[in-house]
């Protein structure tokens, strides 16, 4: 069974959002900033991550970019999910190395669309 | 929703569409023709009915036909069919055009996802022959409402994240400020969008080398399966592709069109069939 990781400081969005991927037949973990993120990544990596924009500690763009820095942090496919819009957000983050991009407001069926476009279904 | 205006509705439906409601779908009838009843201030279908009765009008008839079809589509919904018009029939069809203009007709688009697909698709054939053919997609639906929204080729929010990549999202549209996305210049002149009712003929649109027609045979009733079949395979150029949805069954439906032997999902129009679009 795949693992996603899922990282944002709304505790409904993990909770929701947890719900909606463990139908996809994923083990959910969850973190609430991205410093919590990278800690559980280094001690194992998962296979995928949804990540949150705008969060205390370490904000997502930060997370992804010491991310992709770590031994075998390149592995992971990386779907932010975040209230940031617009194209420059958006093109931000895939400089950054994200591999798709999920706005919210979102509902079971545009993460199920976004996780086949990556290949994680 | 009484049986009468159900039984109604089911025969201006097939009347008008070919649609097939059995009487297990009335949910269906009520919640496609919700816009309608609120907009004519009908407290119930019913009303709605008796007021087609009373006062028969063919438009606002032909109106309730098209909203009692099936608006469910998506972007890149048929990406299997897409990929194979893009890299088996549309090359075979350059092969064979003497002009380099090649046209695809996508029958029964809704609100036009699929055929700004299929413009998506082809502005990434960069480097292949397809990138210097003259190719006009042309979009038609039965109603006039889904037409306009297809030719303004702004979608919402949720409608851009179900088939379309980040990628392709942010190269061929522009987000506006109420947070809707703008198809891009570049991608509107190749695609035009019109109505059409696939159960009349369709000759002016001329001949096609690419046929798309996904999620309209299913809904429909047997003769009126037969019929549309006829209306399409009547367009198609000589040798050239009539494409449905993965999941349709047509063979055995009619003769007009053959399986291919090429493609999987693909027809080509049958010998017998006598069927003669001009280029």
């Amino acid at each position: 069974m795949k693992h996603c990781l899922i990282v944002d400081d709304s505790r409904v969005v993990r909770t929701v959002a947890g719900r909606i991927i463990q139908d996809l037949s994923f083990t959910v973990s969850e973190a609430a900033h991205g410093a919590e993120a990278l800690d559980m990544c280094r001690k194992e990596m998962p296979d995928a991550i949804l990540l949150d924009w705008n969060m205390p500690v370490m904000n997502g763009l930060d997370f992804l970019r010491a991310l992709r820095r770590e031994e075998k942090g390149k592995e992971p496919v990386v779907v932010f999910c975040t209230n940031e819009n617009d194209s420059e957000h958006i093109s931000e983050a895939i400089r950054a190395g994200a591999n798709e991009y999920i706005m919210k407001p979102f509902d079971a069926e545009i993460v199920e669309s976004k996780f086949a476009e990556v290949g994680l279904v | 929703m009484q049986e009468s205006t159900f039984n109604e509705l089911a025969d201006l439906a097939l009347r008008n569409s070919g649609q097939h409601f059995a009487p297990t779908k009335s949910y269906l009838m009520d919640a496609r023709l919700s816009s309608i009843s609120r907009r004519e201030s009908f407290a119930t279908l019913d009303d709605l009915v008796q007021c087609l009765k009373a006062r028969p009008n063919p438009r606002f008839e032909q109106e309730v036909a098209a909203a009692l079809t099936s608006k469910k589509t998506s972007f890149f919904s048929e990406r299997a069919v897409i990929e194979q018009i893009m890299g088996h029939a549309l090359p075979e069809r350059l092969k064979l055009s003497k002009s380099g203009k090649l046209r695809i007709w996508c029958a029964g688009v809704s609100t036009g996802q699929e055929a700004w697909s299929l413009a998506i698709r082809l502005k990434e054939e960069v480097g292949s022959p397809l990138a210097s053919a003259d190719i006009e997609i042309i979009g038609s639906d039965l109603s006039t409402d889904c037409v306009e929204t297809a030719k303004r080729g702004v979608y919402g929010h949720f409608d851009v994240q179900k088939g379309l990549s980040i990628h392709r999202l942010i190269t061929n549209f522009n987000r506006l400020d109420n947070g809707e996305w703008e198809i891009n210049d570049d991608l509107r002149g190749s695609v035009f969008f019109r109505r059409q009712n696939l159960l009349n003929p369709a000759s002016d649109l001329g001949g096609f080398d690419v046929i798309l027609c996904s999620n309209v045979i299913g809904g429909l009733a047997r003769p009126a399966q037969r019929q549309v079949l006829e209306t399409l395979s009547k367009q198609l150029l000589p040798e050239a592709y009539i494409f449905f949805g993965a999941d349709e069954a047509i063979e055995g439906l009619s003769d007009t069109v053959t399986p291919s032997r090429e493609m999987r999902s693909a027809f080509i129009r049958a010998a017998s069939s006598g069927a003669t679009a001009a280029a």
